[in-house]
C-alpha cells in the first residue's frame, strides 16, 4: 500500500469517527436545548392559566381551549401534583398522529380544585431539530470532502524530497562507480536522511571496491605462489636424471599443486559471482551455446561411448554475463558427463522454455538439498572439486534463474528456466 | 631469439628464464615497469612475456611503450589476474598472446614458438621433425610427401609435442594444452591416453618410427 493512500484512508477514518462522536453528541444537545425550550413553553402557560383562574373562576365543570391545547376540569378535591409526559394525538392540520408535551397538573384557586392538562406539540421543534441536524451533518460532510483533500495535497508536497530520495535510491547501482548527490530539500529530517543515506552508499561503494580489489589481489598472492611451485616442479620432472620413485612422488606433489590452483580459481569464480562483479550483460541464445559446447566436447563423449540426444528446436534466450553463461553451460555438461556411465546417455531439450539436461547414471548418494553447496562431492576425486554445482546456482541465482534437479528413472535431470 | 620476461616474482622468472634458455633462446629479464622501459628502449627482442601486476605500475604500460618502439616484437601476457578486462584491454593494446597463472612451461614454450612463427615467417614456415614434415598454418603434415590424416585434436597435440621436442610433459599439461578449461571435466587422461594412442599408431604406419616414450605413467616424452 503507498505511504499516501494509508496516510488518507487513516485521516478519513479518523475524522469519520470524530465527526460521527461529534455529530451525535451535537444530535442530543440540540434535542436537550428544544425540551427545554417546550418546557418553559409550558410552565409561562401554567403561569398565565394561575392568574386566569384567581381572576376569572371557571363558570362550566370544564373547559377546553378552541385548539385543543387546553383542558381544564373543576374536581372537588386533588392533591397537589406537576408531571410531564408525552402522547399522541391526532392533528388536524397534519392529518396524522404527532407527538404532544403534555403538562398535567392541578390547581387551588378560590377555593375550587382544578385538574389541568395542557398540550404542546413537538412537530414543529422536531422538525426544526432535523432541519438543523441535517443541515450540520451536509457541513460536516463537505468540511470533511475539503479536508481529505487538503491533507492529501498538504502530504504529497510534504513527503515529495521522500520520493525523490526513493527513486535516486532506486535506480542506484552498487556495480557502478557513480556518486550520487540528493537535493537540498529544506526539511531538516529529509537532510538528514539523504546525507546518512550518501554516506551510507559511498561507504558501501568504497567496501565493494575494496573487496574486488581484495578477492583480486588474495587470487594473485595464492596464484603466483602456486605458479612457481608448479613450474619449480615441472623443471624437476624433466630432469632425466630422476629416478622413478623420485619422479613419482615430484609428479604427485605437481598434481596437489594443480589441484589446489583449480580450487583457487573457483572459489575465487565463486566469490567474483557473488559480489556480482560480472556487469556485462548479452542476450544469450542458450540452445546455440550448448550446441556449440557439445561439439567441442564430441571427442569426450565419444571415447566415454555416451550418446548425445539434442533437441533444441525452441529457442531460449537469457540476459546475462556471456562469460558465466558459458561458464553454466560447461558446468551443467562437465556434469552430465562426469556422473555418467559407460555407453550411457545424456539428453538435452528446451520445452516450453526450459532447458533440462538429463544424463543417465546412478543415484547419487548426497542429500540433494545440498547438492548445490559448495563441496558437497560423493567422493574425492582429483577431477572434482566440489565446486561446479555451487558456481552454477549461484550464477542462476544472479540472473533470476531456477536450476531445479531431479533424479528419475535413473535418469539425473537438471532443470533451467528463467522464474 | 631474445626473449624480454617482465615477472617481479624472482623465483618464477628464474624458472620460466631456466626453461626457455633450455630451449634455445637468449633471456633478459626485469622485475619492474621501470627496468622493463629501460630494456625496451635500449634492446630489440623478438618476444616480450609481460606479467600485469608489477610493484611500480601496470605492465599494460609496458605493452604500450614497446608497440611504440619495436612494434614487431611479439607479446604475451602472463597474469595471475583471470581477469576478462584486462585480456581484452590488453589484447587490445597489440599483445599476441595471453596466459593465465599458473600455467605449464610447455605450453608457455608452445605459445612462444606459435607466436614467433606467426609474426617472423607469417606462418609459412614448415617445421621439419625427423621424417616429419608440418605446415602448421594448413594444419598439413607428411611424410615424405605423403599427407597423414588427422583430426585436430591429434594436430594440436603433434604440434604440442613438436614444440616441446626431448621434454616430459605431464598428463595435466597434456590435457590443458587439448581442453583448456574442459580438463578437468571428465577422466581427461583417459582421453589423453586414446589420442595419443591414435597419433602414435598413424605416426608409426607411415614413419615406422616410435617417438613417443611413456615416463613413469606420468606423461609423455617426444623423441628420436
Amino acid at each position: 500500500m503507498k505511504l499516501q493512500t494509508k496516510i488518507s484512508r487513516r485521516f478519513l477514518a479518523l475524522t469519520f469517527l470524530v465527526f460521527s462522536i461529534a455529530g451525535v453528541l451535537f444530535y442530543f444537545a440540540l434535542g436537550k436545548v428544544v425540551d427545554q425550550n417546550i418546557r418553559e413553553m409550558l410552565n409561562s402557560r401554567q403561569a398565565y392559566i394561575l392568574l386566569y383562574l384567581q381572576q376569572n373562576p371557571l363558570l362550566s365543570d370544564s373547559l377546553v381551549s378552541p385548539d385543543h391545547s387546553i383542558f381544564i376540569k373543576q374536581v372537588d378535591y386533588l392533591p397537589e401534583y406537576k408531571h410531564y409526559s408525552d402522547t399522541l394525538a391526532y392533528d388536524q392540520d397534519e392529518k396524522e398522529l404527532i407527538t404532544f408535551r403534555k403538562m398535567s397538573f392541578s390547581v387551588k384557586s378560590n377555593d375550587r380544585y382544578y385538574k389541568i392538562v395542557l398540550l404542546q406539540s413537538l412537530f414543529e421543534s422536531e422538525d426544526l431539530q432535523m432541519v438543523i441536524f441535517s443541515f450540520m451533518a451536509v457541513l460536516f460532510g463537505f468540511v470533511l470532502f475539503a479536508l481529505f483533500f487538503l491533507n492529501r495535497w498538504l502530504s504529497a508536497k510534504a513527503w515529495s524530497p521522500f520520493f525523490n530520495s526513493l527513486s535516486v535510491l532506486s535506480a542506484w547501482k552498487m556495480t557502478e562507480n557513480k556518486t550520487i548527490s540528493f537535493d537540498h530539500t529544506g526539511i531538516s529530517e529529509f537532510d538528514q536522511l539523504n546525507s546518512t543515506l550518501e554516506i551510507m552508499m559511498r561507504k558501501i561503494q568504497a567496501d565493494f571496491v575494496n573487496l574486488k580489489e581484495f578477492t583480486e589481489n588474495a587470487s594473485h598472492e595464492i596464484q603466483t605462489p602456486l605458479a612457481i611451485i608448479k613450474s619449480k616442479l615441472e623443471l624437476v620432472l624433466h630432469d632425466k636424471a630422476l629416478n622413478d620413485k623420485q619422479h613419482q612422488q615430484i609428479h604427485a606433489a605437481f598434481e596437489s599443486a594443480i589441484r589446489l590452483s583449480k580450487l583457487n580459481e573457483a572459489l575465487l569464480l565463486l566469490s567474483k559471482i557473488e559480489n556480482k562483479q560480472f556487469v556485462e550483460l548479452t542476450e544469450i541464445d542458450i540452445c546455440q551455446l550448448i550446441l556449440s559446447r557439445v561439439e567441442y566436447l564430441d571427442e569426450l563423449f565419444a571415447l566415454k561411448q555416451i550418446e548425445v540426444v539434442v533437441n533444441l528446436d525452441e529457442k531460449v534466450f537469457l540476459t546475462m554475463n556471456p562469460m558465466l553463461a558459458e561458464i553454466l553451460i560447461n558446468n551443467l555438461l562437465s556434469n552430465a558427463l562426469r556422473h555418467n556411465i559407460k555407453n550411457g546417455k545424456i539428453f538435452i531439450s528446451s520445452q516450453n522454455q526450459e532447458i533440462t539436461i538429463s544424463n543417465t547414471g546412478e543415484q547419487t548418494q548426497i542429500d540433494i538439498s545440498r547438492l548445490f553447496h559448495r563441496f558437497a562431492k560423493q567422493v574425492t576425486s582429483s577431477e572434482s572439486n566440489g565446486l561446479g554445482l555451487a558456481i552454477a546456482n549461484e550464477i542462476c541465482k544472479n540472473y533470476h534463474l531456477s536450476l531445479e534437479y531431479s533424479y528419475l528413472n535413473e535418469m539425473h535431470q537438471m532443470a533451467l528456466k528463467q522464474v | 631469439m631474445k626473449i624480454l620476461v617482465i615477472e617481479d616474482e624472482i623465483a618464477l622468472c628464474e624458472t620460466i628464464v631456466t626453461y626457455l634458455e633450455e630451449e634455445g633462446y637468449r633471456c633478459e629479464h626485469a622485475g619492474s615497469v621501470e627496468l622493463g622501459t629501460e630494456k625496451v628502449n635500449l634492446y630489440e627482442y623478438d618476444c616480450m612475456l609481460v606479467d600485469i601486476g608489477l610493484p611500480d605500475g601496470n605492465g599494460l604500460s609496458l605493452i604500450k611503450e614497446l608497440k611504440k618502439v619495436h612494434p614487431e616484437t611479439g607479446i604475451i601476457i602472463i597474469s595471475a589476474k583471470n581477469s576478462m578486462d584486462d585480456k581484452i584491454v590488453g589484447l587490445d593494446m597489440g599483445a599476441d598472446d595471453y596466459l593465465t597463472k599458473p600455467f605449464h612451461l610447455p605450453e608457455l614454450n608452445s605459445r612462444i614458438k606459435s607466436l614467433l612463427r606467426r609474426r617472423k615467417f607469417e606462418g609459412k614456415q614448415k617445421l621439419i621433425f625427423d621424417k616429419m614434415t608440418i605446415q602448421p598454418e594448413s594444419r598439413l603434415v607428411q611424410v615424405d610427401g605423403e599427407p597423414i590424416q588427422l583430426t585436430r585434436k591429434e594436430f594440436d597435440l603433434l604440434m604440442f609435442f613438436v614444440s616441446n621436442p626431448g621434454r616430459v610433459l605431464t598428463k595435466e599439461s597434456i590435457a590443458e594444452h587439448l581442453w583448456g578449461d574442459f580438463a578437468d571435466a571428465a577422466d581427461s587422461f583417459d582421453f589423453v591416453y586414446s589420442h595419443i594412442k591414435n597419433l602414435r599408431r598413424k605416426l608409426l604406419e607411415k614413419t615406422s618410427v616410435d617417438y613417443f616414450h611413456n615416463v613413469y605413467g606420468t606423461g609423455y616424452l617426444f623423441s628420436l
